[in-house]
């Protein structure tokens, strides 16, 4: 069947393909790589659990409050992106109805998702920093990660939820269950590993994000949060700063083997998460 | 014998594109009717209308009659009549939980759990897996997940499941079109143990199988209802042209 042209043209096809497959496999081995050795002198116990010092401020000292900004940034944009998100979901899996609707908020959906990081970072500024009255901290920055994230989540639960078999729906309705009490007791926790992996990553999303938080919520120096109001630092927005101010390089490169790490604690969680329940 | 579901006047469309056109009949208590006829004569449209599930999908305009013992069904909400008209369909449904769970799972949403204590729940799930004859091949491992079973077990559960709720009448899409000879057997023979309590009403593309095990036939040709009567009335002296032709397998 394969004449020559036709074996050459598979030689080429099947040479670009895994060549493309060693490249990217390579070139996050060589970013992470190059960080964990180049980071890997600043990681220590007290570069995780103590205050920058020194002058200019991160010249020495740890990142302790940076850490714990992100995780309350994360946090508030995970919660309230999945607030909107999940409702959005279900409604529009199973009751949306005409399709017309459903393409219509698709195209709502996909276009949030395209709207620059620094965009929704001055809205942010514009909309909860100064119109509410929220002020430049953990919740206006939280929120306005929740936006930029909310496609993310609802994007994929929704594919979950869809994949979900029409005809299994139909009969549990057929016992005379409502579609509510379905989707509640064997839709949902069917799906809930999921949905939880989708929450995840878009929090590991929010958490590498700097843009949305640069008005709203992430300032050069703050102690720990200690409310939704508190302003706070955050990881990738302290690396910025480190290497955007020429403070120092190498804490940089601690402050980005802790980044690269929490990333990839959260990315893994939804494979244990999957490992779990296939062993149930 | 009074009827137990009297149809009249059913008409069903889809978006503008009719489906069932004037259908009238009646279905007669603890009897299997079978509905035959050739691909997409509207038996199914048919059988989804008489537990109001053909009104969930889209563009369906329906108008008509149906009344269960004397009562329209259209007053009843959908989950009653769902309730007291169960359904079984063509591939089976299993649902991604354990043997014993896909049988507590209505049975939870009715309350027994609450109400009944977990010995009755236990005593009901075994008296139905009996009923549909999987009881002695699955008792080892309830909690084995359903989706494991085989294909004609795994309907047998759903017709199992089906019965939890005691439904008046069990409605049954094409059951036995997925399984091999020996489950439709199976099946069969379950259905006419089932008929003593249950009104069964199945869709068959089987001419063989609705004249096993149906009392009353009804024959469907472009979405209307050409001819019903006794089964044995129907095949042996068909008196519509078309049902002559149909069972002697002239089309379909």
């Amino acid at each position: 069947m394969v004449n020559g042209e036709g074996r050459a043209s598979h030689f080429a096809l099947r040479l670009w393909l895994s060549a493309s497959v060693f490249l990217v496999i390579a070139s996050l081995c060589v970013i992470l790589g190059y960080i964990f050795i180049q980071g890997g002198n600043e990681l220590s116990l007290s570069f995780l659990t103590d205050m920058p010092q020194g002058f200019p401020l991160g010249v020495e000292g740890g990142i302790r409050p940076a850490i714990v900004g992100s995780f309350w940034f994360t946090a508030i944009a995970c919660a309230f992106a999945s607030f909107l998100a999940l409702p959005t979901a279900i409604f529009l899996a199973f009751y949306a109805g005409s399709a017309r609707t459903v393409s219509l908020c698709h195209f709502f959906i996909h276009s949030m998702a395209g709207i620059p990081s620094i965009i929704l970072g001055l809205f942010g500024y514009a909309f909860f920093v100064i119109t509410l009255g929220f002020g430049v901290s953990v919740l206006s920055g939280g929120l306005i990660l929740g936006i930029m994230i909310f496609p993310f989540i609802e994007v994929r639960v929704e594919k979950t939820l869809s994949e979900f078999p029409e005809d299994i729906v139909q009969a549990s309705i057929s016992l005379g269950i409502t579609k509510r009490w379905t989707l509640v007791h064997l839709v949902l926790p069917e799906c809930i590993d999921d949905i939880a992996a989708a929450i995840v990553l878009g929090g590991s999303f929010a958490m590498g994000a700097t843009a949305p938080i640069l008005f709203t919520g992430a300032v050069l120096f703050a102690p720990s949060p200690h409310s939704f109001l508190s302003p706070a630092m955050a990881l990738p927005y302290h690396l910025y700063i480190l290497v955007g101010q020429g403070i120092s390089i190498s804490k940089a490169y601690g402050t980005s083997l802790v980044l690269v790490i929490l990333l990839l604690i959260l990315n893994i969680v939804p494979l244990i998460i999957k490992m779990y329940r296939k062993e149930r | 014998m009074l009827p137990i579901l009297e149809i009249s006047e059913l008409a069903v469309a889809f978006n503008d594109k009719k489906i069932l056109k004037n259908i009238g009949v009646n279905f007669y208590p603890r009897q299997i009717t079978a509905i035959i006829g050739p691909s997409g004569c509207g038996k199914s449209t048919f059988l989804k209308s008489l537990n109001r599930l053909v009104e969930d999908e889209q563009g369906v305009a329906l108008s008509g009659r149906i009344s269960l013992d004397g009562e329209d069904i259209f007053t009843l909400s959908p989950e009653e009549v769902r309730h007291r008209i169960g359904m079984v369909f063509q591939s089976p449904t299993p649902f991604p939980l354990s043997i014993y769970n896909n049988m507590a799972y209505p049975l939870r949403y009715y309350g027994y759990g609450a109400k009944r204590k977990r010995k009755d729940v236990d005593a009901l799930i075994l008296d139905k897996l009996k009923a549909v004859g999987l009881f002695e091949e699955v008792k080892d491992d309830l909690s084995m997940n359903a989706t494991l079973l085989s294909g004609g077990q795994q309907q047998r559960l759903c017709i199992a499941r089906a019965l939890t709720v005691e439904p008046e009448i069990l409605l049954l899409d094409e059951p036995c079109s997925s399984l091999d000879v020996k489950n439709t057997q199976n099946i069969e023979a379950m259905l006419s143990i089932l008929c003593r309590q249950y009104s069964i009403i199945i869709v068959t593309h089987n001419l063989f199988q609705a004249r096993r095990i149906s009392h009353r036939t009804i024959f469907m040709l472009d979405g209307e209802i050409i001819e019903a009567g006794p089964t044995k009335e129907l095949f042996e002296k068909p008196s519509d042209s078309r049902t002559a032709e149909y069972i002697s397998g002239i089309y379909g």
